[in-house]
C-alpha cells in the first residue's frame, strides 16, 4: 500500500496474461529454437547439405526478428506491467533477486550478441566459428532460463525461504527442477512448432519431407518431456494448494485440463504432420501454433491462478497485502497503511483491497456480484472475502473500512429489486437470488454445497432459516431480499431438498 | 508474523550506485550512437546526401545498436529500481499507460529500423519513412524516460497527480523540471552520432567533415542545453555545489572539449575515451541531482544494508565470463571479416 494504484479500465489478469503469454511463446523459442539451428546445422555441414543450410540461414532470419526483437522487447515488458499491476510484489522480488536478474542480466547479453554473429555470420565465418557461436547463443539463451525459473517458481513455493530469507533456499525451492526440466521440454517443442512453419511452405519434394520429419521429431520430443514433467511439477506443489485448488479454485483446475487436451491435440497433428511429410499443408503447421500458444496460455493460467490468494505464496496476497503486516492491518486498518489517497476513502480501499483481481463492470465484475443487493449484505461478503469460493485473500481491514467499501460499491450497482432487475420469477428467479445471495460461498454440487441441510424442510423452516441467516455461521450475511425474491429463493432451495432427497 | 523482510539493499549502496552509473553509461553511449545516429542520417536526407555509404554503413548498423541499446537498458533501471523502487513505480503508476506504450513504441521502432537496414542492404537506398517512423518512436520514448523519472523526485507532485486521476493517464505536467534535460540529452545524442560518422568515414574527407560538423554543432547546442538545465536546477544547486558532482562535472566538460581536440587531429581512440568518461561524469551528475532533489524526502542511505555476496560473487563471476565470450565471438567475426577481406 505503499504505492499508487493503476485504475486501468481493463482486468490485471487480462492485461498480464496478453503479455506474458506472448513473451513466454517467444521466448521458450528462442532457447530451443537455437539448440534446433546449431544441431540442424552440424548434420547438415556433416551431409555438405546445401538444402538444409540455405534452409537455416532462412530460418534464422526469422528467428532473429521473432526473438530479438518481440521475444526481448515483452520480456521487458513484463518487468514493466508487473511493476505497474503489483508493485509491491515486484519491490519484493528485486530485493531479494537482483543479483538473480542482473546474471541473467549477463546472459541476456551474450545471447543477444551472439544471436546478431550467428544471424550475420552465414556467409562471412568459418563453419567451426559459425558453429561455435550456434552453441554459445543455445548455452547463454538456457541459462538464462536456469536463472529466471528459480524466480518465477520461487512466487509459488517459496519454501524454506519463507523461515530463511536465504537467496538459495528461495531459489533451489520444491518446484524448481521440475519446472526448469518442463520448460526445457516446452523450449525444444517450440523449436519443432517453429521450424515446422518454415518447412511447411518449401514445395512438395525430399527435402520437405526430410526436413517435416526432422523437426516433428523435434516437436514429439519435446511434447514428451513436457507432459512427463508436468506431471511431475504438479506432484512438486505441496499439497496444500492442490489440495485447495482441486476443491475451490476452478480456474487453475479447468486450466490443466484444457494443457492435457492441447497437448493430445499437438500430439496428434504431429504424428499426422509426420505422416503427410511431404505434403504437409501451411494450415497444419499454422494450427500448430495456434494450439502451442494456446497450451501456454493454459498453462500459464493454471501457474498464475494456483497461486491464488497469493502472488507470492505465504508472503504477499495477490492484491499486494502483506501477510507479515497482518496484525498491523487489523489493528489500524488498511487506510492508516495506504501512502497515495484519492480524497475518496472507500475508492482507496476498493482499489487496494479488490481491484488488483476485480473490475466494477468488466473482468471478473463486482456490479452483476451485487445487482440488487445492499449495503449491510455487501459489506458483510467483504468482511468474509476468506470464506468465498475461489481461495480469496482476507479482508484484513477494519469493520468500518468493510462498511466504506459496501458503500463504495452500493453507489455504483442497480438499486432495484432482483426481479426487476432480471425479469424473472418462480425458480429461475429463485436460482439467480441463490447465485447471488449464496453461491459466493456454496457451490450446488461443489465446494460447501449445502443442499442437503434443506432436505425434508417446508416453506416456512427455508423462510425461518433464511430470517436467521447471520447466525448459521461464521461469515453468512442477513438475507435482506424482497419478498418475491424470497419467496423465489425458499422454492428454489426448496427444490435443492428434494433433489438431494431423490 | 516472522517473515523476512525484504526492504533492504543486498548490496553496499556505493556499490549499487556504481553499477547503475557505470551501465548507465554503457546504454547512453549505444542510445547515442542510435538516436544520434537516425537523426543524422534523416538530416542528410533532407540535404540529399542519401548516397553516402558510410550513412548506408550506419543504418546497417542500427537493429544492432538498438539491440545494443534495450539490452544495455535493462541492467541500469534494474539497479534504479532496486534503490528507489517507491519513486520511480509510483511515477510510473501515474504514468501508466504512456509507461507501458514504451515497450509497443520500441518494437515498431525495432522492426522499423530492420525495415530500413533490409532495404538499405537489398537495393542501396535508404528507407525514409521507415526511419522517421523510428525516430518518432525513440523521441517518444525518450521523453517518456525523462518526464517519468523527473515525476520520480517529487513524491508530493506524484501525490498531487494521483488525487486527480488514477486512470495513468497522467503526463508529467511540470514540464520545466526535465524538457531542458531531455534537450540536452537529445543534442548530446547527436553529438556522439557525429563522433560516430566521423569515426567510421575517417577515409572520406566528406563524411568526415560531416561528422566533425554534427560533433561540434551538437556539443555547443548540448553545453548550451546543460547550461540551462543546471541554472535551472536553482534551488538545490548551492547543495549542488558542495557535492563531488560538481567536479565531475568540470572535469567532464573539460574531457569533451578534450575529445573535440583528438577527433580533429583523428585521434578516436583517444578522443572516444574522453566522450565516454565525460559521460560518465554527466550521468553521475545527475546521479547527484536525483539524491539531492529528494533529500529531506528520501535518504538512500537509510536503507537497510544485508549483502547476498554468494549471489553477487555469481554475478560478477557470470559478467566476467560473459564479457570474454563476447570479446571472443567478436573476435571470431570480425577476423573471419578481415579474412574475408
Amino acid at each position: 500500500m505503499n504505492y499508487p494504484f493503476w485504475d486501468a479500465p481493463i482486468g490485471y489478469g487480462v492485461l498480464m496474461g496478453a503479455i506474458a503469454v506472448l513473451h513466454v511463446f517467444v521466448s521458450h523459442f528462442a532457447i530451443g529454437g537455437g539448440l534446433y539451428l546449431v544441431v540442424t546445422e552440424h548434420r547438415a555441414r556433416r551431409r555438405n547439405d546445401e538444402l538444409t543450410l540455405g534452409f537455416l540461414e532462412k530460418l534464422s532470419k526469422f528467428f532473429v526478428l521473432v526473438t530479438l526483437v518481440f521475444g526481448a522487447l515483452s520480456g521487458v515488458g513484463i518487468w514493466f506491467i508487473i511493476g505497474l499491476l503489483n508493485p509491491t510484489a515486484t519491490e519484493a522480488l528485486i530485493h531479494n533477486y537482483v543479483w538473480g536478474w542482473a546474471t541473467e542480466w549477463t546472459f541476456f547479453v551474450v545471447e543477444i550478441t551472439s544471436a546478431l554473429i550467428y544471424y550475420y555470420g552465414w556467409k562471412r565465418m568459418t563453419a567451426a566459428a559459425h558453429l561455435a557461436v550456434g552453441w554459445i547463443y543455445f548455452i547463454f539463451a538456457w541459462l538464462s532460463l536456469v536463472i529466471i525459473n528459480g524466480i518465477i517458481t520461487f512466487m509459488l513455493t517459496p519454501g524454506t525461504w519463507l523461515a530463511t530469507g536465504n537467496f538459495w533456499d528461495g531459489f533451489f525451492n520444491p518446484t524448481y527442477w521440475p519446472s526448469l526440466v518442463m520448460r526445457t521440454g516446452i523450449c525444444i517443442m517450440l523449436a519443432g512448432l517453429y521450424a515446422l512453419v518454415v518447412a511447411a511452405r518449401h514445395e512438395a519434394d525430399e527435402f520437405k519431407a526430410r526436413t517435416v520429419r526432422d523437426t516433428t521429431t523435434w516437436g514429439i520430443l519435446g511434447l514428451l518431456i513436457t507432459v512427463g514433467a508436468q506431471y511431475w511439477y504438479w506432484k512438486a506443489i505441496p499439497a496444500a494448494i492442490t489440495t485447495k485448488a482441486v476443491q475451490l479454485m476452478p480456474t487453475p483446475i479447468h486450466a490443466l485440463r484444457y494443457s492435457v487436451w492441447l497437448a493430445a491435440a499437438i500430439g496428434v497433428l504431429l504424428v499426422l504432420g509426420r505422416v503427410m511429410a511431404r505434403r504437409l499443408p501451411v494450415a497444419v503447421a499454422g494450427l500448430l501454433m495456434v494450439f502451442g500458444l494456446a497450451w501456454f496460455g493454459a498453462f500459464e493460467s493454471f501457474r498464475e491462478s494456483i497461486r491464488k490468494p497469493y502472488i507470492i505464496t505465504g508472503y504477499i496476497y495477490g492484491n499486494g497485502v502483506e501477510v507479515a503486516r497482518t496484525d498491523r492491518y487489523k489493528k489500524d486498518g488498511y487506510l492508516a497503511e495506504i501512502v497515495y489517497r484519492t480524497g475518496n476513502e472507500g475508492a482507496d480501499l476498493f482499489m487496494h483491497a479488490c481491484r488488483s483481481c476485480h473490475t466494477l463492470d468488466g473482468y471478473k465484475p463486482l456490479k452483476s456480484a451485487f445487482n440488487g443487493t445492499d449495503r449491510a449484505f455487501i459489506a458483510a461478503i467483504v468482511r468474509g472475502t476468506h470464506l468465498l469460493k475461489g481461495n480469496m485473500p482476507p479482508f484484513l481491514g477494519t469493520a468500518v473500512e468493510a462498511d466504506r467499501i459496501a458503500e463504495y460499491l452500493y453507489q455504483r450497482i442497480d438499486h432495484r429489486p432482483l426481479d426487476e432487475i432480471c425479469r424473472q420469477e418462480g425458480l429461475d428467479l429463485g436460482k439467480t437470488a441463490y447465485d447471488l445471495r449464496c453461491g459466493k460461498c456454496h457451490v450446488v454440487g461443489g465446494y460447501k454445497d449445502a443442499s442437503k441441510s434443506f432436505a425434508g424442510l417446508s416453506p416456512d423452516d427455508l423462510s425461518g432459516l433464511l430470517d436467521n441467516s447471520a447466525l448459521l455461521g461464521e461469515g453468512m450475511p442477513e438475507y435482506t431480499g424482497n419478498a418475491a425474491e424470497r419467496a423465489a429463493l425458499v422454492a428454489y432451495l426448496q427444490t435443492l431438498g428434494t433433489q438431494v432427497k431423490k | 508474523m516472522n517473515l523476512p523482510d525484504y526492504q533492504f539493499l543486498s548490496a553496499p549502496l556505493w556499490l549499487l550506485t556504481t553499477l547503475h552509473v557505470l551501465t548507465l553509461t554503457l546504454h547512453f553511449v549505444a542510445m547515442n550512437f542510435l538516436l544520434g545516429g537516425v537523426i543524422i542520417v534523416l538530416h542528410a536526407g533532407v540535404r540529399k546526401r542519401w548516397n553516402d555509404p558510410t550513412l548506408l554503413k550506419f543504418v546497417r548498423l542500427f537493429p544492432a545498436a538498438m539491440a545494443a541499446t534495450v539490452t544495455l537498458g535493462v541492467a541500469p533501471l534494474l539497479f534504479l529500481q532496486l534503490v528507489y523502487p517507491r519513486q520511480v513505480y509510483s511515477a510510473a503508476i501515474v504514468s501508466g499507460w504512456f509507461w507501458l506504450n514504451v515497450i509497443t513504441v520500441v518494437i515498431i521502432a525495432y522492426y522499423a529500423l530492420y525495415r530500413a537496414a533490409l532495404k538499405g542492404e537489398r537495393t542501396g537506398k535508404i528507407g525514409l519513412p521507415a526511419l522517421v517512423l523510428a525516430l518518432v518512436g525513440l523521441l517518444y520514448v525518450s521523453i517518456v524516460y525523462s518526464s517519468v523519472f523527473s515525476m520520480a523526485e517529487k513524491p508530493n507532485l506524484i501525490h498531487d497527480l494521483y488525487a486527480k486521476d488514477q486512470s495513468g493517464r497522467i503526463f508529467n505536467p511540470a514540464a520545466g523540471d526535465y524538457i531542458l534535460r531531455w534537450l540536452h540529452m537529445v543534442l548530446g545524442a547527436v553529438t556522439v552520432g557525429g563522433f560516430f560518422v566521423g569515426m567510421l568515414g575517417r577515409n572520406e574527407p566528406s563524411t568526415y567533415q560531416t561528422g566533425k560538423q554534427y560533433f561540434v554543432v551538437g556539443m555547443v547546442l548540448a553545453s548550451m542545453a546543460g547550461m540551462a538545465y543546471l541554472l535551472s536546477l536553482l534551488p538545490i544547486l548551492a547543495a549542488f555545489m558542495k557535492t563531488p558532482a560538481i567536479w565531475a562535472l568540470t572535469v567532464a566538460i573539460l574531457l569533451s572539449l578534450g575529445s573535440l581536440h583528438f577527433f580533429f587531429k583523428k585521434n578516436f581512440c583517444a578522443s572516444g575515451m574522453m566522450l565516454f568518461v565525460s559521460m560518465l561524469g554527466m550521468v553521475y551528475t545527475r546521479h547527484v541531482v536525483r539524491v539531492l532533489k529528494l533529500a529531506g524526502q528520501f535518504e538512500p542511505s537509510s536503507l537497510r544494508v544485508a549483502p547476498q555476496w554468494g549471489p553477487f560473487v555469481m554475478f560478477l563471476t557470470c559478467f566476467v565470463v560473459a564479457l570474454g565470450v563476447v570479446a571472443y565471438m567478436l573476435r571470431l567475426f570480425f577476423g573471419a571479416s578481415r579474412s574475408a577481406t
